[in-house]
């Protein structure tokens, strides 16, 4: 049976061959005629579709590291799978981060730790318990799981990339169905709760997706570049974005952005693809912020000039 | 303010003998009141005195140790309760500062209840649209809130409230943060829902004189309730204390100049909407 990635792929790659003789670069648009480099593409696109919509939600709640969070969570569920050999790797470790997310989701519900903090005491006792197990219990095996923590998104197969389309769509429609309670909850949890909205559940809901989503994430670009297209193209978007809805198109355009040029760059200077995008979505930030400082500045200087001249 | 009435003898809320314990003391102790469709009924007292813990026990956030509290005849979490009341928080404390969420947004937000919270239909706009217009932001709609001014951004929170078509709105200390003409036009708003809208309102404020001078009955909340009546009749401050046995008045409550001030008046008529040189 074909999958929804294998589907998908097939249906853009005739698209992706036709535009590729206008490319730049040497080997930048072997991206997009070379099967395993459009699964690349494809896959990175899917997750900053989804990553635009998590990262808007997740700046609100003031949870910007619950990607690199999570990410290194799921290090404790690699080095369990690796330990009782048999145990499949993903599986194992979208448990360990859904388990992670709930308790985190619950200590700050229950207010007794601040976001971050509870991120940060998650992702530290997780990524040591993997730590201890690999020692205690399994020898010379941390090079696989530097490899999980690390990804690749170059090496992004058929299996995968179906994988990654299922759960993007599921997470997607979820979210859909969920957009407007999730955003009364973080805007108001108080009042959201009095008008019947179920908080509780859509905020449960919510760290399930979202810890769901970002061990997808690490197998494609790494668990250190989970954080850059969760946040950078959200952050960004703020920036530019009149409306909540138009900041979650803004980060998917950033985010779609900054993976073509990381791509593109990583390309022509044969650097890591994942490194790249994620320095590229930062850089975006960077130049976003600096260029609407000076627009800032300068535009009461140009209406000054434009009542001179007029004058 | 108007004199008609159309205060009904229904109740909207009843809170019965209601004992609320925060950290192994009582906060308030066997608080009775009853609220009825059409009452605008302002709740002051000094911090501490147990205002946000009375009103976070009829949102049904708070639990009571002893006594119930009744909104419609149903407790605070019930399905009876749903979609009676909307709670319309401080917008100065509030409301998310680091992302972008238009008016539009924000109200739009008010149309969820527990039956459709689910449907991200379109259908809703026309309730928000009218909510927006009630709070007079039409040409604001598509603004984003941070960029609003103080009095702006709270009748943007109330707009949500309205549009939840809930007849009773709680709101807490809404006029923080606003200059005097803001917090005029929001009170004379809120009178304005009472009579042409039949909501009823229950007001937190620590501004006495702004109460005394719209709400049709003022209570005073200090553990328990030790004033329950009309503006015209409220007590200074000395009064409260003597009925509670305590001399000392000036003990830091921020709100002393003003309740001497309009506790010294001629009480026999409702004063005018007027917000008085003293509150700034």
């Amino acid at each position: 049976m074909m999958g929804l990635g294998v589907w998908l792929h097939e249906l853009v790659s005739p698209t992706m061959e036709a535009i590729s003789p206008y490319l730049p670069g040497d080997v930048f648009p072997y991206f997009f005629t070379m099967d395993m480099f459009q699964r690349a593409l494809l896959a990175s696109f899917v997750i900053t579709v989804i990553a635009g919509v998590l990262g808007s939600f997740l700046l609100i709640r003031n949870m910007a590291l619950i990607g690199d969070g999570i990410a290194h969570v799921t290090f404790g569920g690699v080095a369990v799978s690796m330990v009782l050999a048999g145990v499949p790797t993903l599986p194992m470790a979208t448990f360990f981060a859904v388990v992670a997310a709930v308790l985190i989701f619950e200590l700050q519900d229950r207010g007794i730790l601040e976001g971050d903090t509870a991120i940060a005491i998650m992702m530290t006792g997780a990524l040591a318990f993997g730590l201890v197990a690999l020692r205690i219990w399994g020898e010379g095996i941390t090079a696989n799981v530097e490899r999980f923590l690390y990804g690749n998104v170059l090496f992004v197969d058929d299996a995968s990339l179906d994988w990654i389309c299922t759960i993007g769509i599921i997470a997607l429609f979820l979210l859909g169905v969920i957009y407007k309670s999730l955003l009364a909850t973080a805007v108001d949890p108080v009042a959201a709760r009095v008008q019947g909205i179920p908080v509780k559940a859509i905020g449960l809901t919510f760290a399930i997706i979202t810890a769901v989503v970002v061990v997808l994430m690490v197998k494609i670009i790494g668990a250190l570049l989970v954080t850059a297209l969760l946040v950078s193209p959200a952050a960004t978007a703020q920036q530019v974005g009149k409306s909540f809805r138009s900041c979650i198109l803004w980060s998917q355009f950033f985010g779609m952005f900054s993976v073509l040029l990381g791509i593109y760059f990583s390309a022509e200077k044969d650097t890591g693809a994942g490194a790249m995008i994620a320095l590229i979505a930062a850089l975006v930030f960077l130049v976003v912020v600096v260029f609407k400082s000076i627009v800032t500045r300068l535009s009461p200087l140009v209406s000054k000039l434009m009542e001179r001249t007029t004058i | 303010m108007s004199d008609q009435n159309q205060v009904s003898l229904e109740p909207i809320l009843e809170v019965d003998n209601v004992t609320v314990r925060r950290n192994k003391t009582d906060v308030i102790k066997d608080v009775n009141l009853v609220i009825h469709r059409g009452e605008f009924v302002g709740i002051v007292g000094p911090n501490g005195g147990g205002k946000s813990t009375l009103m976070q026990s009829v949102l049904g956030i708070l639990r009571p140790v002893s006594g119930s509290i009744q909104i419609t005849g149903g407790s605070p979490n019930s399905r009876q309760a749903y979609g009676k009341m909307a709670w319309v928080s401080q917008a100065a404390a509030h409301l998310p500062k680091k992302i972008r969420l238009t008016v539009q947004e924000l109200v739009s937000l008010g149309v969820l209840n527990h039956k459709n919270w689910f449907i991200p239909g379109r259908s809703t706009s026309a309730q928000t649209e009218k909510a927006i217009e009630m709070v007079g932001l039409t040409h604001l709609a598509d603004r984003d809130v941070n960029n609003l001014s103080g009095g702006e951004r709270q009748r943007a929170v109330i707009a949500r409230a309205l549009a939840s078509e809930a007849e009773f709105l709680l709101l807490d200390e809404p006029m923080v943060g606003m200059d005097r003409a803001s917090r005029h036009a929001l009170l004379k708003l809120l009178d304005e829902f009472c009579h042409d809208h039949n909501k009823t309102i229950l007001m937190i404020s620590h501004d006495v004189a702004a109460i005394r001078q719209t709400a049709h009955r003022m209570i005073y909340l200090e553990e328990r309730i030790w004033f329950d009546g009309p503006p015209p009749d409220f007590p200074s401050l000395e009064e409260i204390a003597r009925l509670r046995g305590i001399r000392d008045v000036h003990g830091g409550h921020h709100y002393n100049h003003s309740a001497e001030h309009c506790g010294g008046g001629d009480h026999t008529k409702p004063s005018p909407v007027i917000i008085r040189k003293e509150d700034e």
